[in-house]
């Protein structure tokens, strides 16, 4: 094992979060190389790379905890929407403050969470399973409460005609941004989601529950790991971070679409992959989801720079990802 | 205990289930205990999908037209994007004898043969915004999209004095209005100063759209006008140009004007131009009503699409020849 390398710097970029970075690397390399009549090199272009990358890492934070327990959550996406129209219903239309809509929204997020976790955990349903009902029901939720329309600032009166209204200060807030313009607000929401994925996962017990019950389920019930509690807040928080996603999308769309999040739980899976958690459980962090993030999201914006086609898009995404992975591949020790 | 629990949660289940199915049969029942002793017409109408906005919208055409005439009493099915679910509601239809069937279908290959199944069994059917093979129908009725992006191609010329640098956020390019819509605006500039600089298919979202017209506008410093498929397109580069403080400096024309949404954003000022895809609700009930008394109509009627711009916008938009 030790003999293998003496090179310290072969030896980092053979850990997993050495490999994910050489991932990263490799994609900004892309991006130098085909930078788009040099759009790649104005700040404002990352600013927008990461801007565009927060709504899905704030769903793969929920997907890292998720996972590391063993499970799978295809719900988020679905749970974007449902909380994206309940933001948008309570705060243009109800003209909710955003002290109130944010943590109503946050409440549905854990409500749809903790059934998930309930089904998966306490029922013993597979995740797989739980969770797809799940998305199927929160798309439904989502359509019912907006009545199929996309909840934005034109709001019809009982006659059928319309009123105006502003968009509500938080949204605007939410979509600003800062240091001189070149921060975006959600991105700072996505920083603080993986510093709070973080503390949860390395600086609590129970972090080191869910590592547990992914490697080993049976074995942590044995050794008196709250299996059940342990995987359900596991599904709880990451229903909390589809709700932040929701909301984020709320307030940059400026309406709540019930269409809004279609895809989006596979995007969040694939980023959790690439920075090389497993998906058996057990393995990973939330430092490599973040990698992951970065990763697939420049590369999304450095395809969206040089205006490649759509099919080429699609097949240059679906063979960067499976190199990412294949680089990632654990050898057998 | 856990074998308990799923059972309880079966029970539930069912009981909500039969709950839901017992609240629909009372609604669909109350309809017709309302009638006067007028001739009764029931109309079945089969929705392909009401995942989208414009789809419900046309279903709330179709219901406000038809509320003005209480004779008439519509049913609405949701196909819910499943074309076999959507052939099975046209047998349906058939079966329980309607005295019309208006179709917005999904596609065009399965469900022909259905419908043309319904006219041999003299059922007049009405076919909405996309269209089936052949000629095996009453009427045909539905928008040109490769009209209304020539409509938008022209009135981008003239808007841009016939030179500019255009962006264009296309709709899915796999799809037909994504392609007339592109192909309608094309043709419409071509022989003019104005250059597409950027275009990428946004697929008809506004997250995607905004991220595009992010790419456009760090590698563009001049850009005179967007031209989206979609109003949510059109909105999406908006809100992006708007953060990069450029907002000022271009036009942006949409396409769909619904109310709540391309309209509302003409009212707001944050679409110069929005043209309408019309649903062609009304004038399927008008139809209708013709048909089921007697009167003869057209095979095919095009929809012409309105524009809506700041001067039009409060007076319901300017009608297109």
């Amino acid at each position: 094992m030790s003999d293998k390398s003496k090179n310290p710097l072969l030896r980092a970029f053979a850990s997993p979060a050495g490999r994910a970075f050489l991932a990263l690397l490799l994609v900004l390399l892309l991006g130098v190389i085909f930078n788009g009549d040099s759009a790649f090199f104005k700040i404002g272009t990352h600013r927008d790379a990461l801007r565009q990358a927060s709504v899905y890492g704030i769903l793969a934070c929920g997907m890292t905890l998720v996972i590391i327990s063993g499970g799978i959550d295809l719900a988020v996406g679905s749970l974007l929407a449902l909380t994206a129209v309940c933001c948008a219903k309570m705060a243009i239309h109800w003209n909710w403050s955003g002290w109130l809509t944010v943590p109503a929204c946050l409440l549905v997020g854990a409500l749809c969470g903790s059934v998930s976790g309930f089904i998966t955990a306490r029922l013993r349903i597979q995740p797989f399973i739980a969770t797809l009902s799940m998305m199927v029901l929160a798309r439904g939720l989502a359509k019912y409460v907006s009545g199929g329309m996309k909840v934005s600032t034109a709001i019809m009166n009982p006659d059928g005609t319309y009123r105006y209204v502003d968009v509500p200060h938080f949204f605007r807030l939410v979509d600003s941004r800062i240091l001189g313009g070149n921060l975006s607000v959600v991105t700072l929401i996505f920083a603080a989601c993986v510093a709070l994925a973080w503390l949860l996962m390395a600086k609590h017990r129970w972090g080191s529950y869910l590592y547990a019950i992914g490697g080993n389920e049976e074995a942590s019930r044995l050794s008196g790991v709250p299996v059940v509690a342990a995987k359900m807040m596991a599904y709880v928080f990451s229903g909390i971070f589809a709700a932040v996603a929701g909301i984020c999308q709320a307030a940059q769309e400026q309406q709540g679409d019930p269409e809004a999040g279609a895809g989006y739980e596979l995007m969040a899976i694939a980023m959790v992959v690439i920075g090389g958690t497993s998906l058996m459980g057990g393995r990973g962090g939330i430092g490599l989801t973040l990698l992951g993030v970065l990763t697939i999201g420049y590369l999304d914006k450095i395809l969206s720079i040089n205006a490649v086609p759509e099919a080429g898009r699609l097949m240059l995404t679906g063979i960067i990802i499976v190199v990412a992975v294949l680089t990632q591949r654990r050898k057998r020790t | 205990m856990i074998p308990k629990i799923s059972r309880v949660l079966t029970l539930i289940l069912i009981a909500t289930a039969a709950i839901i199915l017992t609240g629909c049969n009372k609604s669909n029942e109350a309809a017709p205990a309302s009638a006067p002793q007028q001739k009764q017409f029931v109309i079945g109408m089969s929705q392909c999908n009401l995942g989208e906005p414009w789809r419900v919208h046309m279903n709330a055409d179709i219901a406000a037209a038809a509320a003005k005439h209480p004779e008439l009493n519509v049913i609405f099915k949701d196909a819910q994007n499943d074309t076999l679910q959507q052939r099975a509601q046209v047998e349906e239809f058939v079966s329980s004898k309607v005295d019309l069937i208006i179709i917005s279908p999904k596609e065009a290959q399965p469900l022909t043969e259905p419908v043309a199944d319904a006219v041999q069994a003299g059922i007049p059917v009405i076919v909405l915004d996309r269209r089936l093979l052949g000629t095996n129908y009453t009427c045909f009725i539905g928008a040109d999209n490769k009209k209304i992006g020539y409509a938008a191609g022209k009135w981008i010329v003239n808007a841009l004095g016939g030179h500019g640098n255009v962006v264009e956020l296309m709709g899915l390019q796999t799809s037909t209005p994504g392609q007339d819509r592109h192909s309608g605006f094309m043709a419409a500039i071509a022989g003019t100063d104005i250059k597409v600089i950027f275009s990428a298919d946004m697929q008809w979202l506004e997250p995607n759209a905004r991220q595009e017209m992010e790419s456009a506008l760090s590698r563009f410093d001049s850009i005179d006008l967007v031209y989206a498929h979609n109003d949510d397109g059109a909105h999406g580069a908006y809100l992006a140009a708007k953060a990069a403080g450029r907002d000022k400096q271009m036009k942006f024309v949409g396409i769909d004007a619904l109310p709540q949404e391309g309209v509302a954003y003409v009212q707001q000022g944050i679409l110069d131009a929005t043209f309408q895809y019309p649903t062609g609700g009304a004038q399927a009930i008008d139809t209708a009503l013709k048909i089921l008394h007697g009167e003869a109509v057209p095979q095919e009627i095009t929809l012409n699409t309105r524009l809506f711009t700041k001067d039009t916008v409060t007076q319901g938009g300017q009608e297109l020849p």
